[in-house]
């Protein structure tokens, strides 16, 4: 039995080609995430504290944005591939958007880590929610746009897959995985518009010297545009990977095939219309906007419990299936042994603990409670950081043998290393919470201040930072786990059956559901009308008070030499 | 290989040893669950009890931090100014 890089070789090289990029990122994200988890709980301070937004900016560009996104790339190219048995229609076209989204983030990146060396005279501290006033040296935006195109060109490319597949298949329902990257990629066509505007409308050209101010306010809800559904594009994956593969890891079989379909709709109904939830606490949106993106972010509750209730039965389905019984008892007789298994289970774990913070969030008024605390990282390392990371590494024990005919060099290995990132984050993503509870803000080199303490309900600031500084080290080992582990495994000899590939088909297939779930033109045109709905008024508002243009000239982010002129002033 | 409309090749009844395969690596195989299936359990036959039981459990954890969040720490503080 051979599996995908024996049919398809090249695709195999593609896939394999992004999913570099992701855990390089990942390794040099995870270190940088340590240096700051240390750093700012007092434990071990390395560097300046005037280097720390070039770490935090360097951080959450190279997780948030590089390691998710390129592993999406690849996770897509292999799901499109074998979900419509083919090889991909154009293989030039395909290197050419992993050439152009490869080239785009080496800029982003050379750009960032510049900060370190101010001889150089580029930086690009504006951390990864990159809006005015601050402003970054041109060669970032530059390779952020091209990072973008080149997710357009892979879209474009799964796209053409899809059309030659239809010309063979015209009356078939859309493969599953297929059906998903397809509606994420229209998802995504749509929220980038946003970030596009944004950074070759106005950042480019106001940090080239273009135009001399900007509209600060225009450049955060354009941000936010993108900002919302872009954790919807990191989620996906993992959505797809807990739809497609975990109740196979589990023994079973997916629950539905028409509730998964559904769930992608709303996500690519809903994500979008909703980003001002980012801005509660922005001055210059009335209130009553504001409203309404709440309104449609409640509405999002109705797919991720969807979700919760298809995966979950679909483990049970496995469990009962290797002979659990019981109301609770199956959940023993789950293969916890399989570290992809145990992975995504646990991950799934954490984002149920993720949707309670979430829930708080998106609350209007409880939302000023912990508005840019430590509880806002503290929400997103349990989604972003770990039902999405943690689901990304698992899947790898189980995908990257396919993509290399490899076996995985060491399961026990593979299984401490989720384990101990299930325990890293209990302890950081927990204290990060409570530490915000207490107000300590985040995106701070130094929460200390002096002649005022924080006070906390229960325990104390020091127990909390302690806590921290130990979960960023065991989320470090782990991704040092993580990384041997791959590293090792490319070195293995080639095996005919590296991995059980087999997916099975769901217990109720999409035969019996309606055909207009199929029909993305309809649910495009929708999410186009919600979105006019939700942002039209919102931007004209935006516009009419301060102009296109605005009047703000931009903060320089070289923090250095803004404290070394602020020292001549004082002195 | 297998696609998403295939259901056939699901049980492999034998454990894990029984079967003579060299072309397979030594110890356990990712994603090798399915070997230990016992029963093949069809969509009528499966009654997802455990699911909803904690679905359910998770709905109840939620109200009452929920409850807790927004009586006690939000609303138990000083005043905040809303619009
Ligand atoms: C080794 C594991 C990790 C550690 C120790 C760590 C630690 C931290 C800490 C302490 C902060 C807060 C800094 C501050 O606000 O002052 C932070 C921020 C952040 N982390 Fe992580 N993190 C880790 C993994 C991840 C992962 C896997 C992701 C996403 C995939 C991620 C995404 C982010 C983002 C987006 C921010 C916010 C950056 C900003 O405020 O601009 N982190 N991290
Ligand atoms: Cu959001």
């Amino acid at each position: 039995m051979a599996t995908f890089v024996d049919r398809y070789p090249e695709e195999a090289s593609v896939v394999k080609a992004c999913l570099t990029v992701a855990f390089v990122s990942l390794g040099i994200g995870a270190f940088f995430g340590l240096v700051q988890a240390l750093h700012r709980t007092g434990v071990v301070r390395l560097f300046s504290s005037v280097d720390y937004y070039t770490v935090l900016t360097a951080h959450g560009v190279l997780l948030a944005l590089v390691f998710t996104i390129f592993f999406l790339l690849g996770l897509f190219t292999w799901a499109i591939t074998r979900s419509l048995e083919r090889p991909l229609p154009n293989i030039r076209l395909t290197w050419a958007w992993v050439g152009l989204a490869q080239a785009g983030t080496v800029a982003t990146a050379a750009a960032i880590l510049a900060g370190f060396v101010p001889d150089i005279g580029v930086s690009a501290d504006v951390l990864f929610t990159f809006y005015a006033p601050m402003k970054a040296h041109p060669l970032f935006y530059a390779g952020l746009a091209m990072f973008i195109v080149g997710t357009w060109l892979a879209g474009a490319d799964w796209f053409l897959a899809y059309r030659e597949w239809r010309k063979d298949n015209p009356d078939e329902r859309i493969p599953l995985q297929t059906f998903m990257v397809l509606t994420t990629m229209l998802m995504w066509y749509l929220a980038t518009i946003g970030v596009a505007v944004e950074v070759v409308v106005f950042l480019l050209p106001w940090s080239f010297g273009i135009v001399e101010t900007v509209n600060p306010l225009l450049t955060r809800t354009l941000f936010w545009f993108f900002g919302h559904p872009v954790v919807y594009f990191w989620l996906m994956p993992a959505y797809l990977m807990w739809y497609t593969i975990l109740p196979k890891l589990a023994g079973g079989r997916l629950f539905s095939d028409p509730l998964a379909r559904v769930v992608f709709v709303l996500f690519l109904l809903l994500s979008t219309p909703v980003g001002i939830h980012h801005q509660y606490l922005d001055p210059g949106i009335a209130e009553g906007f504001k409203f309404i993106a709440m309104t449609n972010t409640m509405f999002l509750l109705l797919p991720s419990l969807l979700t919760a209730f298809t995966v979950v039965a679909s483990m049970e389905h496995g469990a009962r299936q290797r002979g659990g019984e019981g109301r609770l008892r199956w959940l023993g007789a789950l293969p916890w042994r399989d570290p992809a298994f145990t992975g995504m289970a646990l991950a799934g774990l954490m984002f149920a603990a993720g949707g309670f913070s979430g829930m708080i969030n998106a609350g209007m008024n409880i939302n000023y409670l912990i508005h840019n605390t430590l509880w806002v990282p503290g929400h997103f390392h349990l989604t972003v950081g770990t039902a999405v990371a943690l689901t990304m590494m698992a899947g790898s024990y189980w995908l990257v043998p396919q993509l290399t005919g490899r076996k995985l060099y060491s399961r026990p290995i593979g299984l401490a290393q989720v384990v101990l990132w299930f325990v890293g984050m209990v302890f950081m993503s927990n204290a990060m919470h409570r530490a915000g509870l207490a107000g300590v803000p985040r995106r701070t080199a130094e929460p200390q201040y002096n002649s005022f303490d924080f006070t906390t309900t229960m325990g104390s600031i020091e127990e909390l930072q302690l806590q921290i500084a130990v979960g960023g080290t065991l989320l470090f080992v782990s991704v040092v786990l993580f990384s041997f582990n791959m590293l090792a495994s490319a070195i293995e000899d080639p095996v005919e059956t590296p991995v059980d590939d087999r997916l099975p088909a769901p217990l109720s297939g999409a035969d019996g559901s309606p055909r207009v779930l199929d029909n993305l033109r309809l649910w495009t045109a929708i999410a186009v009308v919600l979105v006019v709905l939700a942002y039209t008024l919102p931007l004209a508002s935006i516009v009419q008070d301060a102009g296109l243009f605005g009047n703000v000239p931009g903060v320089p982010m070289l923090i250095g030499n803004f404290v070394e002129s602020l020292a001549g002033v004082i002195a | 290989m297998s696609t998403d409309t295939e259901g056939e090749s699901l049980a492999r009844r034998e454990p894990d040893t029984a079967r003579p395969e060299p072309e397979r690596p030594y110890g356990y195989v990712v994603g090798s669950a399915p070997d230990g299936v016992e029963r093949e359990l069809s969509h009528d036959e499966f009654d997802p009890v455990g699911t909803l039981t904690l679905i359910f459990a998770y709905f109840v954890i939620l109200v009452v931090m929920w409850v807790f969040m927004y009586f006690v720490e939000f609303l138990g503080r000083g005043l905040t100014v809303v619009g």
